[in-house]
């Protein structure tokens, strides 16, 4: 976040943001300011110019400035007008100094990173070594004829660009052990879990545990999938479920459920980073597509 | 006495025909249900009982809604 000091130096002067707003009536009537997606790009090329900030570069984190400079003077950018008022303004410049570690950039981890960058969550570090083959086309949305067998983290993060250059992205293509996991979480706002099959699940959640970062977890076998969030200390799913075999191994992973999965999972991590607090901890949100049933369960 | 019974994923192929109205007699627990419907125990892991975590040997009562688990990891 820009203190004061740092917006002057920035030419980036309330006065300058205030005199490029346009006011925007909404469907109700009320009035909000809104920073246009044009002049926010300029602003943040004017500041990347400015030879006295180094901070401003890349570009990226100069676009990231100006939408949060905008937010405090409680002007919306227009990128994220239609988040309002799902989300306040004040929510929304939370979520923009999120912090995130995701782990998994695959089935869920493809579609959750994609929600979250839209959303404007602005810190997201990811790690998969895993690198894409055929049978992730059916659900991965970064699976591309373009991206099999190039990395999933490359291939996130070219997206990340594409889709909101404000999201400062880090990402990881290797495989973690569990002491890497420890530092990979460490700092964050919150843990993501989007990792495939059961084998490093625990591992995770000791290290969020330790780490006393919460953690959103999901998975899927065939239509049916849940999606629930851990506390440090608290119950959750994986707790029950040891590291074997699971039910997907059968029933496979079809699109509609993972991304389902990986929704629930957003928006659960959206309550969590702007600051409305977890809907899902100690508890698991179970869907199953084939009944069109969703159900709450305490653990 | 009926009972609702919920067998997910996996544990689908076990579901009764009735599952909205699947009768027990009086001091039924979980673990008779889950035996009578063939499901092996390890398969089974997680159990709850009208919403909530229970244990096997929890004792059912009329109207209770079983759901059934098998280990989900998929992603």
């Amino acid at each position: 976040m820009a203190a004061p000091e740092d917006l002057q130096d920035l030419a980036l002067s309330e006065e300058r943001i205030r005199g490029l707003v346009q006011q925007t009536r909404l469907a109700d009537g009320r009035e909000l300011p809104v920073l246009p997606f044009y002049h926010v790009l300029e602003l943040a090329r004017s500041l990347s110019r400015s030879k006295n900030h180094k901070l401003a570069q890349p570009r990226g984190h100069a676009v990231a400035l100006v939408e949060r400079a905008a937010l405090a003077l409680g002007i919306c950018p227009e990128r994220y007008l239609r988040n309002y008022d799902a989300y306040s303004l004040k929510e929304q410049l939370r979520l923009l100094e999120g912090d995130v570690a995701q782990v998994g950039l695959g089935g869920l981890g493809g579609h959750l990173l994609e929600l979250l960058a839209r959303a404007g969550v602005g810190h997201i570090r990811a790690v998969d070594g895993d690198e894409f083959v055929p049978s992730n086309l059916n659900r991965q949305l970064y699976a591309t004829r373009r991206s099999l067998g190039g990395y999933k983290a490359a291939a996130a993060a070219a997206r990340l660009r594409l889709v909101n250059p404000a999201v400062a992205f880090e990402p990881i293509a290797k495989f973690l052990d569990e002491a890497e996991m420890g530092c990979f979480v460490a700092g964050a706002h919150l843990c993501l879990d989007a990792l495939g099959g059961l084998k490093d699940r625990a591992a995770l959640l000791r290290q969020t545990t330790a780490a006393n970062v919460p953690l959103v977890t999901a998975a899927v076998a065939g239509q049916s999938g849940f999606v629930a969030t851990v506390l440090p200390g608290g119950p959750g799913p994986f707790d029950f479920f040891g590291a074997g075999a699971g039910a997907e191994d059968t029933l496979g992973t079809p699109a509609p459920a993972v991304a389902t999965a990986a929704a629930l999972m957003a928006d659960e991590a959206l309550n969590i980073l702007s600051g409305r607090g977890p809907r899902l901890a100690g508890k698991m949100l179970v869907f199953d597509l084939n009944q069109m049933s969703f159900e709450t369960l305490t653990l | 006495m009926n009972i609702t019974v919920k067998c997910f994923a996996t544990l689908s192929r076990f579901s009764p025909p009735d599952v909205d109205a699947y009768a027990i007699s009086p001091g039924d627990t979980v673990a008779a249900v889950v035996a009578r419907l063939g499901i092996p125990e390890e398969e089974l892991k997680l159990v709850f009982v009208n919403g909530a975590h229970a244990p096997l040997d929890t004792l059912l009562a009329d109207g209770d809604r079983v759901g059934l688990f098998p280990a989900v990891g998929g992603g």
